[in-house]
């Protein structure tokens, strides 16, 4: 098809007088375009060798209307077919308006925005027109563009709403999630901070016996009551134990007998030992 | 032993019936049987190709789509007839019946003959549209063939179709070494709706029309049936069933007149030889359902996780759990089952879904075999606990749908399954937090129970 649009100009230019005794054309076409109401129609001559040459505005309320005189081999006849076609650039949506003919070739076509599908007024693109004149018998049919359309639509009408159809194929890929997982600052940040914790724990003993703290009574306290002594501590770190093996493995069934063990043995074993401590305050050495 | 030879039969048993992937029955319906023989290469290709062919006429008594409510016939294939009819027998509720019941139609239409009123009703219902009065013929004066229509430009020469668009495979199009063409003669054009089940094969060049030979053979009316591209000569629907119905505009491409024709185009020097032949077999071969035809022949989707089970197709998952997805399918070739490729600038999608899908994935093929692809992805599952369905709902032009689901419950993480404190670099101060007031505690008792008061202390105490 397209071989065939860039072989007939040439033919036609080449070729010259002989081909067009067997072609079709036009002459004497006018396009007028512009609203009824208002004179202020644009009008303009053009025939087939001097072609409109700027695109043609097309706004709301305007017709367009084209009337031209179609010749086979020079001689005025009515062709079986002659179309305008507008055709939207991008997706090569097409739509044919029909010329009305006379016996002495005259043909007009005029179209208003109504007439035009919603596709191609919505497009971005100056449309495309095409005249096609051309009928049975031997002689080659005429098939150019002519001229480009650019739809002005009303600025204060609503646009068109056009809605694709639905076309089987392959959709957008979707990686749908709620809440990304929550984020850990760097390493290096939470390792520093965790240092400085851990590294109170000696500010604190040296500050402690630096204030005078000091373990001098434990053996005092050792050699009075050994066993309660021994046991209480040992039950308060059992406790601490306890605790540790809940955060790591245990769960609340293992964890509340082991509990109440421990609880028991740090009441009895601590009633003495606190008895052994009190004893120490009356008689002055605390 | 036993297996090798159940195999063997079953080998057998497929290569017996290597014909059309859906039944070998096919009825042609014909104005008059004695006319078969326009049509002897067209139908002696389809039975050599395995189809039980029944020749029967609109009028025929016997003639009935359905026994006992089970489909008589597989497939049917009507040619042009002259009455306005079809009879009782034939009318379009029950062409719609039999493509409810799967059924596969070719339907060749003349634009020298009006085409059925039945026929036109049940087209519309597929929102297929007929020129009005039932008559019409393309013409293209641009795209004729020289040697046989001079004068009137009724058949139309094209090239062959090419894929629909990027992404669809092309089935239609016969190689075409040395330039032949399609011919199409007395060709009737037919206008589609926009629904997503209608796909032409083949359109009309962009300067072909419609109009009524018997009316409009001066001047054209006002009213233009369609022009261009608009036009349909050779159309397709494939029903949400996957059963078939394909229009041919151009009963006479398939007579064996032009299947051996020699055609020139307008401004070709030379004569060059038609590829209807091949043509008529792929459209034919497509609408039986020997070709395009999907199949399904397993799924599998297990854990891809380490150190957990790898059970197959188990019925619940975690969210975030890592999964795997595989479906293998096959596509039936004229007589046996081959390995499906997607086609280019195509995919297979996997949804997972709940009520709207939360992942759309591409699947990759990764296992090829001679008779089958298996096509998988990994991924992690949503953070959302539900009834999830694995999805795959593969809708394309000329493939048969594809529409599978496996449902899968996905629930919450159980209490211990969550990320321990100690692996979250974030809590690490928190950690070490706890240990140093542990170690103070235990510090702070030892100091109260046995730390020794010092001078100033007692003295301030005994004061």
């Amino acid at each position: 098809m397209r071989f065939l649009r860039s072989l007939v100009p040439s033919l036609l230019l080449a070729a010259g007088a002989a081909q067009a005794a067997s072609s079709w054309g036009f002459d004497e076409a006018t396009l007028a375009v512009g609203s009824k109401k208002a004179d202020g129609s644009v009008k303009e001559k053009f025939s087939e060798k001097s072609l409109p040459k700027k695109t043609v505005d097309f706004g709301r309320t305007d017709t367009l209307k084209i009337i031209l005189t179609a010749k086979e081999g020079g001689k005025a006849k009515r062709p079986h077919q002659a179309f305008l076609t507008l055709q939207e650039p991008e997706t090569g949506l097409e739509a044919p308006f029909v010329f009305t003919t006379k016996e002495n070739g005259k043909a007009t076509v005029e179209l208003k925005h109504s007439d035009l599908p919603v596709q191609l007024l919505k497009s971005a693109k100056p449309l495309k027109a095409t005249l096609t004149l051309a009928s049975f018998g031997s002689s080659t049919g005429y098939n150019n563009r002519i001229f480009d359309v650019e739809i002005r639509p009303d600025p204060l009408a609503v646009p068109p709403v056009y809605e694709k159809p639905l076309r089987y194929g392959k959709l957008e890929e979707i990686h749908h999630i709620f809440k990304a997982d929550p984020q850990s600052p760097p390493k290096v940040i939470s390792m520093v901070f965790a240092l400085i914790v851990a590294a109170m724990v000696p500010i604190l003993l040296i500050a402690t016996f630096a204030l005078g703290g000091n373990v001098a009574h434990l053996q005092k306290a050792f050699s009075t009551a050994p066993v309660s002594h021994g046991i209480f501590y040992g039950s308060i770190i059992a406790m601490e134990f306890v605790f540790y093996m809940y955060y790591s493995t245990w769960n609340l069934f293992q964890v509340l007998p082991v509990i109440g063990v421990v609880g028991v043995v740090s009441l009895l074993s601590g009633s003495k030992a606190l008895g052994e401590v009190q004893g120490r305050r009356l008689a002055g050495e605390r | 032993m036993t297996s090798l030879t159940s195999f063997l039969l079953l080998l057998f048993t497929a290569v017996a019936q290597a014909i059309s992937s859906s039944g070998s029955r096919l009825l042609v319906v014909l104005e008059d049987v004695a006319e078969k023989a326009q049509y002897s290469k067209f139908l002696g290709d389809l039975e050599g190709r395995g189809f039980e062919v029944t020749y029967e006429t609109p009028k025929s008594d016997s003639l009935s789509l359905f026994h006992l409510g089970e489909r008589s016939y597989d497939h049917i294939l009507f040619f042009p007839t002259k009455a306005k009819g079809l009879g009782p027998n034939l009318t379009a509720n029950l062409l719609l019946q039999f493509i409810n019941a799967q059924g596969n139609i070719l339907l060749a239409l003349s634009g020298q003959k009006q085409a059925p009123t039945s026929v036109v009703a049940a087209l519309s219902e597929l929102d297929i549209h007929l020129p009005s009065e039932r008559t019409g013929l393309v013409v293209d004066h641009f795209n004729y063939d020289v040697t046989s229509a001079d004068e009137k430009h009724d058949v139309l020469l094209l090239p062959t179709p090419g894929a629909l668009r990027p992404g669809v495979k092309d089935f239609f199009s016969p190689a075409t070494p040395n330039g032949e063409v399609l011919a199409l003669p007395q060709a009737i054009g037919q206008l589609l709706g926009n629904g997503a089940l209608l796909t032409p094969i083949l359109r009309a060049p962009a300067t072909a029309y419609s109009y009524n030979p018997k009316e409009e053979s001066e001047v054209l009316g006002d009213e233009l049936f369609a022009a261009g591209k608009q036009l349909s000569l050779v159309t397709t629907v494939q029903a949400r069933n996957s059963a078939r119905l394909t229009v041919v505009g151009s009963a006479d491409m398939l007579t064996d007149q032009w299947f051996d024709a020699k055609v020139k185009k307008v401004d070709g020097k030379a004569s060059v030889a038609t590829v209807n032949r091949e043509f008529a077999k792929r459209v034919s071969g497509w609408t039986f359902n020997e070709i395009g035809v999907l199949k399904v022949n397993w799924i599998e989707h297990h854990l891809n996780e380490e150190g957990q089970g790898n059970q197959s197709n188990p019925k619940i998952y975690r969210i975030k759990n890592d999964v795997t997805y595989s479906i293998s399918l096959s596509e039936y070739e004229w007589d046996h089952w081959a390995a499906f490729q997607v086609p280019a600038e195509d995919d297979l999608q996997l949804e997972f879904s709940m009520l709207s899908p939360f992942h759309r994935l591409s699947l990759k093929p990764t296992v090829s075999s001679e008779e089958s692809t298996t096509y998988s992805t990994n991924f992690k599952l949503p953070d959302q606990h539900g009834i999830f369905n694995f999805k795959i709902n593969h809708k394309r032009p000329f493939f048969n749908n594809i529409e599978e689901k496996n449902t899968v419950s996905v629930r919450h993480f159980a209490h211990d399954e969550w990320p321990r404190s100690y692996a979250i670099s974030g809590a690490w101060p928190w950690i070490s937090g706890i240990g140093a007031t542990v170690t103070g505690w235990l510090f702070f008792v030892a100091i109260w129970l046995y730390s020794k008061p010092t001078g100033k202390g007692e003295s301030k105490k005994t004061r």
